[in-house]
C-alpha cells in the first residue's frame, strides 16, 4: 500500500489505468426520472438545475447524532431528505408518504466526505505530452464502472474531484463526481451543477517529464514560472484578437478574417476571466509563493494549492491570497522536493485561517479519510467540527460546491453517511451512505462482488493471501501464547 | 506505384464503359489470361435473391459483371457457360462495412531534426486525414483471398494509421487484371488512439485534438471563402489536413469512428453531437449497455465480426473452490451476453452492419454462427452482410441482393449459408467466377474409428509468404495422450534460425494442427497451422496473425527405427 501511495502521489506515469472493456452485467433504466427542480429562493440559495437523469431519492434518518459540520451537533435528531434534497433538520419529524425511516438510534450522521484529489473513475489521468494541456477534459474519459468508486461510498465518500495527472505544469480540466454507483452513463457520476476545475503543477515533476524527459522548458523551477507567464500572456493576446474579430466582424463590409481557434489559450483566457478554478500540485513553500504572486499579477483569486507540504511555511499568504491548500495528514519523503513536512501542516495552515482539507490521491486511502481528519487532532489538537470540515465544508469550498453540499443543512443535497462510531474514532465504520437521498451503500447489503462490468475474456485466478510472513516472524512463539489464548476462548 | 494503377484503373472505369468489351475482343491477348466468355448461366440452383426471402429453385443468368437475368425460363444465350447448380444455394455476396484485406501499414515517416513531442507534425502525430486506404494497398495480399474464400465481394477498406487515419474506398475483391475500385474517399477513419510519446498520446487528448482540428477546418474555409471575394486580405493557410478535413465538416462524407468498448462509443457519439458530423460507429465489440444510445444517436452501426475468445471460458475448471466458482459464473454471463449483443441489436429495430478488420477470415462463419445459436435471427445475419452494409455504403442501387442489373457478386454454396458444414464452392465477384475446393468433412477419430497417422519425429517445412518462399523444422513428440514439439524458423529479426515451442498439438483424424509465438519488431504473434496428414507428408494453411494464411508444407524425415 505504501509503495502504491509513492506512485501514485509522487510520479504521474503510473496512474495510467488499463482498463477491460466488457458488457455490462445489466442495464440500470433507474435513472430515466426527468426532474428539473427549484429550490425557493427563501432558502437563500441560488436557483439550481439539476442534471436530467439522475437518480434523486428520499430517505428520514431518525435519531442519530447529527454532525451538521455549520452547524453543531445534533442529539437524537432526524433528518429528512425528499427527491434527493435535504428537507428538514430537527426532532420527531415524521416520515411522509412513501418515504423509508431508517434507525439512527446510537449512529452518527455526517454530511458525505468529498475528496478533493483523486483520480478514481478516470480511464486516461495524464496526457502528459506538452507542458500545458489545458484543453483536454477529463470529464470525456470518466469512467462509471471504476469498482474504486463503491469502495469510496464504504468509506463515506460521496463526491471525489476526478484530476488529471501532474505531468503538465497546466494540465487538463478535471471532473468532479458524485458516487452514483451503478450509473452506466458516465455523464450521471458527473456533478455536472459543480464549477469548472484545472489541474496546475509546479515542481519536480513537469520539470522532470518536460526537461529531463525531453529537453524542453520547463527544467527548472524559473522554467516553469515562465511557462505560466508566457502562458498567460499569450491567452491575453488570444482574447484580444478574437475580441477584435467579433467587434469588426459584426460591422458591415467586414474584411475581418477570423483567427485560428485555439481551445488551449481559451481555456487560459477562461481561468485569467475567473471561469475555473484552479487546483495547483505543489510542495515547496518557494514554488507555493511563486503561483501565489503570478495569480496576483494576473488577477487570478479562484486558486486553491494541492498537497502543499511546506503549506505551512507560508500559511498566511496562503490563508490571503486563495482559496486554500488541500493536504495528506501525514505522507511525504515520497521524492526529494516533499522532505521538509511536518503532521502539523493541516493545523497550522487551519489556525492561520487557510481553508484547509485533507485528501486522498490514492483509491486505498479514499476508504478511510475520516481517518486522516482524525490525525489533526492528534497533530495540532483541532476539535471534531475543524477536523470533520476538512473532509467536508472545506473541500467543498475548495470545489466550489460548499452551497450544495458539505455539511447538512436544509436545501443542500442529500449526500450523508451514516456511522457506527463517532467517525473520528479508531473504531468508526460506515454503515450507509447517500447521494442525492439514495442509498448506495449498506454494509449489511454489501456482497462480496461488486463490479458491475465483467470481461467475457478474464482469466480468474485464485486469490490466495500470503501469511508466510507471519509465520516467519513469528515462528517458535507459539507456546508463549497458550495461555492467553485459552484465557480469550474462555471469555467467549 | 500501385495506387497510379488503381487511379488509371478509375479512369478507365469511368470514360470507357463501352470500351472494355469491344475493344478487348479486338485484340488479341498475349498474356492468354482473356476469358473466353463473361456470360454465365448458374442453373436450376436454390436462389435466396435477397433476406429473408425462401430460396427458389432458379437459373441465374450473369453477362458482363450484372445480373441479367433471375428466374426459371431463361433462354441462355449460346456463350453462356453453365455451371450445374443443381445442388447449390446461390446467395447475394457479403460485403464489409470496413475491411483491412489489402492494406499494409505505412512505415512511420522520419521525425525532423527539430522534432519536438509536445507539437509534433500532423503526419507523425497520426493526423493523416489526406491519406486514402489506396496509397497503402496491394492486391496481392492474402487476405483478399481469405476474405473472398469467406464469401465476401465487397468491401470498404480503411487505411490503418492514428486518429485520422485517412479515407476509407470501397474495393471488389475481384479478378487480379480488373480495376477493383468501386468508390474513392468514402469516409474519414478516426479513433481515440493517441500517438506514442508525442501529442495526443491518449484518448483524452485525442479528443481534445479532434475538437481543434474540426473547428480551425471550419475557420479555415471561412477565411478561404472570403479570400475569393474580398481583395487586401492575408492569403489563409492551407493545410493538407484542414483540405482535407473539408468533406467531413460540410457533411458530404461521415467519420468511421472506431469505437470497440461502451464507453468509446459514447465518447464517439459526444463528440458526434458537439460537432455534428456524420457518424458511422465500427468495430463494436461490447455495445450491449448503450444499445439505446446507438438508437437514439441515430448512427450507423458496424460490428466486429468477431466472438470473443472463449480460452478463460475453457480454462474454467468444475473442482474450482466456491469463491472462484462464482467468479467463473460472472465470466459465462458476459461472455454469454457478449454473444447475445448482436441479437439485442437487431431486436432494437437497429440496421447493423459488419466490420472485418482485425479480423481473422477463418473465424467469420463461426461467429456468425455463434451469433445465431445466441438469438440473431439468420435474416437479420444475411441483412447485416448484404442489404445493410448495402445501405451504409450508400451501394442499396448496385448491390446487396441478387436482382437483374445489380453487380454480379454472388456466393455459390453447398447448402444453406449458415449450416454447419455449408462450403462455399463458387464465389462470383463482379462477373468473375472463382472455384475454391470442397472437402466432404472427415470422421472425427474421436468416435474410435480409423487409424491416426503417425505424426511424432522430425518434419521438414516449407511455407510460401510474400516474403518469399522458407522453411525449418518441426519436432513433434508424443507425452502420454499428448503432443508437444518445437519449430525453427528464420529469425525474423536477424539473420539464422530460431526456435518456438508449439502449442496446442491436436492429431484428430488425420487433421494436424499447432500454434506457436514468433516475436517480431516487438510484436508478439501467433501463428496456427492446420492441414491433413498422410504418409508423412502434411498439407497445411499457416495463418500468421491478421497478416493472412498462406501455405504450410512438410515431410517426415525416416528414422532408423522400422514403422510397425
Amino acid at each position: 500500500m505504501k509503495l502504491s501511495r509513492t506512485q501514485e502521489s509522487g510520479t504521474w506515469m503510473i496512474l495510467i489505468h488499463a482498463k477491460f472493456h466488457v458488457p455490462l452485467k445489466k442495464r440500470n433504466h433507474k435513472y430515466m426520472k426527468k426532474t428539473t427542480y427549484f429550490l425557493a429562493a427563501l432558502l437563500g440559495l441560488s436557483i439550481q438545475i439539476a442534471s436530467a437523469q439522475v437518480k434523486k431519492g428520499s430517505v428520514l434518518i431518525k435519531n442519530a447524532t447529527v454532525l451538521t459540520i455549520t452547524n453543531g451537533t445534533l442529539e437524537n435528531s432526524d433528518v429528512l431528505v425528499q427527491d434527493g434534497i435535504i428537507k428538514k433538520v430537527g426532532q420527531n419529524i415524521n416520515a411522509p408518504k412513501d418515504v423509508t425511516t431508517i434507525d439512527g438510534t446510537g449512529k452518527y450522521l455526517m454530511p458525505g466526505i468529498i475528496d478533493a484529489h483523486s483520480h478514481l473513475g478516470l480511464d486516461v489521468v495524464n496526457e502528459a505530452t506538452a507542458p500545458i494541456v489545458a484543453e483536454v477534459r477529463m470529464k470525456d474519459v470518466v469512467n462509471p464502472f471504476e469498482v474504486g468508486i463503491y469502495r469510496a461510498l464504504a468509506g463515506g465518500v460521496t463526491i471525489s474531484h476526478a484530476m488529471h495527472g501532474s505531468a503538465n505544469v497546466i494540465g487538463g480540466q478535471n471532473a468532479t463526481l458524485k458516487h452514483r454507483w451503478g450509473s452506466t452513463d458516465p455523464a450521471d457520476i458527473i456533478m455536472q451543477d459543480a464549477p469548472r476545475t484545472i489541474k496546475f503543477a509546479l515542481g519536480e515533476n513537469p520539470t522532470r517529464v518536460h526537461g529531463r524527459g525531453n529537453g524542453i522548458q520547463p527544467r527548472t523551477r524559473m522554467g516553469v514560472e515562465g511557462i505560466l507567464r508566457n502562458g498567460f500572456n499569450e491567452a491575453i493576446q488570444y482574447k484580444k484578437a478574437w475580441d477584435e474579430y467579433n467587434s469588426a466582424s459584426s460591422q458591415k463590409n467586414s474584411k475581418a478574417l477570423p483567427p485560428v481557434h485555439n481551445e488551449r489559450l481559451q481555456i487560459l483566457s477562461d481561468i485569467l476571466d475567473g471561469k475555473i478554478i484552479i487546483h495547483c500540485h505543489s510542495y515547496r513553500a518557494d514554488e507555493i509563493y511563486m503561483l501565489i504572486n503570478v495569480a496576483r499579477d494576473f488577477g487570478i483569486t479562484k486558486l486553491v494549492f494541492q498537497h502543499t507540504n511546506e503549506g505551512f511555511k507560508v500559511a498566511p499568504e496562503i490563508a490571503e491570497y486563495t482559496m486554500g491548500a488541500s493536504v495528506f495528514a501525514d505522507w511525504w519523503a515520497y521524492k526529494f522536493e516533499v522532505y521538509y513536512s511536518t503532521a502539523y501542516n493541516a493545523a497550522i495552515l487551519t489556525e492561520n485561517g487557510a481553508i484547509t482539507s485533507i485528501n486522498s490521491d490514492d483509491a486505498e486511502l479514499i476508504r478511510h479519510l475520516y481517518h486522516e481528519a482524525a490525525k489533526t487532532q492528534r497533530y495540532g489538537g483541532m476539535t471534531d467540527d475543524q477536523a470533520l470540515s476538512m473532509i467536508t465544508i472545506n473541500p467543498a469550498k475548495q470545489l466550489g460546491i460548499d452551497e450544495k453540499v458539505g455539511s447538512i443543512e436544509e436545501g443542500k443535497q442529500g449526500d450523508l453517511v451514516l456511522f457506527e462510531g463517532h467517525p473520528l474514532s479508531s473504531y468508526a465504520v460506515p454503515q450507509m451512505t447517500f447521494v442525492d437521498g439514495v442509498k448506495y451503500f449498506d454494509i449489511k447489503e454489501d456482497a462480496d462482488d461488486q463490479r458491475l462490468k465483467i470481461s467475457p475474456t478474464q482469466m480468474v485466478e485464485e486469490v490466495t493471501i500470503s501469511t508466510d510472513h507471519e509465520d516467519r516472524c513469528m515462528q517458535g512463539t507459539e507456546s508463549l501464547f497458550e495461555t492467553t489464548n485459552s484465557l480469550f476462548l474462555l471469555n467467549q | 506505384m500501385k495506387k497510379e494503377l488503381l487511379r488509371a484503373g478509375v479512369f478507365c472505369l469511368l470514360v470507357s464503359g463501352w470500351l472494355s468489351s469491344s475493344m478487348a475482343h479486338a485484340q488479341s491477348d498475349p498474356s492468354g489470361k482473356k476469358r473466353i466468355t463473361d456470360t454465365y448461366a448458374i442453373t436450376n440452383a436454390t436462389v435466396f435473391t435477397a433476406p429473408g426471402n425462401p430460396g427458389i429453385k432458379a437459373t441465374v443468368l450473369i453477362n458482363d459483371g450484372l445480373i441479367q437475368d433471375v428466374g426459371t425460363n431463361i433462354s441462355l444465350p449460346k456463350e453462356a457457360k453453365t455451371i450445374v447448380g443443381d445442388s447449390l444455394f446461390i446467395y447475394p455476396a457479403f460485403i464489409a462495412g470496413t475491411s483491412d484485406a489489402g492494406i499494409i501499414k505505412p512505415n512511420d515517416p522520419e521525425r525532423p531534426e527539430d522534432f519536438v513531442s509536445s507539437n509534433p507534425p500532423d503526419e507523425i502525430a497520426g493526423i493523416t486525414p489526406w491519406r486514402s486506404a489506396l496509397d497503402h494497398f496491394s492486391p496481392k495480399d492474402s487476405k483478399i483471398e481469405d476474405l473472398r474464400k469467406t464469401g465476401f465481394a465487397l468491401v470498404q477498406i480503411t487505411p490503418a494509421g492514428g486518429m485520422l487515419a485517412g479515407k476509407a474506398a470501397i474495393i471488389l475483391l475481384g479478378n487480379e487484371n480488373s480495376t477493383n475500385l468501386l468508390i474513392q474517399n468514402t469516409a474519414l477513419v478516426a479513433s481515440l488512439n493517441g500517438s506514442r510519446g508525442m501529442y495526443p498520446a491518449t484518448a483524452v487528448g485525442v479528443m481534445a485534438k479532434f475538437r481543434e482540428v474540426y473547428d480551425n477546418t471550419k475557420l479555415t474555409s471561412q477565411r478561404s471563402e472570403m479570400y475569393k471575394t474580398v481583395t487586401g486580405l492575408k492569403r489563409p493557410e492551407i493545410t493538407p489536413t484542414y483540405s482535407a478535413m473539408q468533406d467531413v465538416v460540410t457533411g458530404k462524407i461521415p467519420v468511421l469512428f472506431s469505437a470497440p468498448s461502451e464507453l468509446e462509443i459514447r465518447r464517439a457519439i459526444s463528440l458526434q453531437k458537439e460537432k455534428g458530423f456524420n457518424l458511422i460507429l465500427t468495430d463494436l465489440e461490447d455495445y450491449e449497455g448503450v444499445i439505446d444510445v446507438l438508437k437514439s444517436s441515430g448512427s450507423s452501426v458496424l460490428v466486429k465480426l468477431e466472438i470473443p475468445d472463449d480460452k478463460a471460458i475453457k480454462a474454467q475448471k468444475e473442482d474450482a473452490t466456491d469463491e472462484v466458482k462464482v467468479l467463473n459464473a460472472r465470466v459465462k454471463d458476459a461472455y454469454n451476453k457478449a454473444l447475445a449483443q448482436a441479437g439485442k441489436l437487431e431486436e432494437a429495430g437497429i440496421p447493423f452492419a459488419f466490420s472485418t478488420v482485425g479480423v481473422k477470415s477463418e473465424n467469420i462463419m463461426k461467429a456468425l454462427q455463434s451469433m445465431i445459436e445466441n438469438g440473431l435471427s439468420e435474416k437479420a445475419a444475411l441483412e447485416a452482410l448484404t442489404t445493410n452494409s448495402a445501405s451504409i455504403l450508400g451501394l442499396s442501387s448496385v448491390a446487396g441482393t441478387i436482382e437483374k442489373g445489380k453487380m454480379a457478386n454472388l456466393i455459390l454454396s453447398t447448402d444453406s449459408i449458415f449450416a454447419e458444414n455449408s462450403q462455399i464452392k463458387h464465389m462470383v465477384v463482379d462477373g468473375y467466377i472463382f472455384n475454391f475446393e470442397t472437402k466432404s468433412k472427415k470422421k472425427s477419430s474421436k468416435d474410435g474409428h480409423g487409424e491416426q497417422p503417425k505424426i511424432e519425429g522430425n518434419w521438414d517445412y516449407t511455407s510460401e509468404t510474400p516474403a518469399g518462399s522458407s522453411g525449418g523444422e518441426l519436432s513433434i513428440q508424443k507425452e502420454g495422450s499428448d503432443y508437444t514439439g518445437t519449430i525453427t524458423y528464420d529469425d525474423p529479426s536477424g539473420s539464422g534460425k530460431a526456435t518456438s515451442p508449439l502449442k496446442n498439438v491436436v492429431l484428430d483424424g488425420s487433421t494436424l494442427s499447432f500454434s506457436f509465438d514468433i516475436t517480431a519488431n516487438g510484436m508478439e504473434i501467433t501463428v496456427d497451422v492446420s492441414g491433413e496428414v498422410s504418409d508423412g507428408s502434411l498439407e497445411a494453411t499457416m495463418t500468421v496473425g491478421e497478416f493472412g494464411s498462406f501455405p504450410f508444407k512438410g515431410t517426415l524425415n525416416p528414422t532408423l527405427i522400422a514403422t510397425k
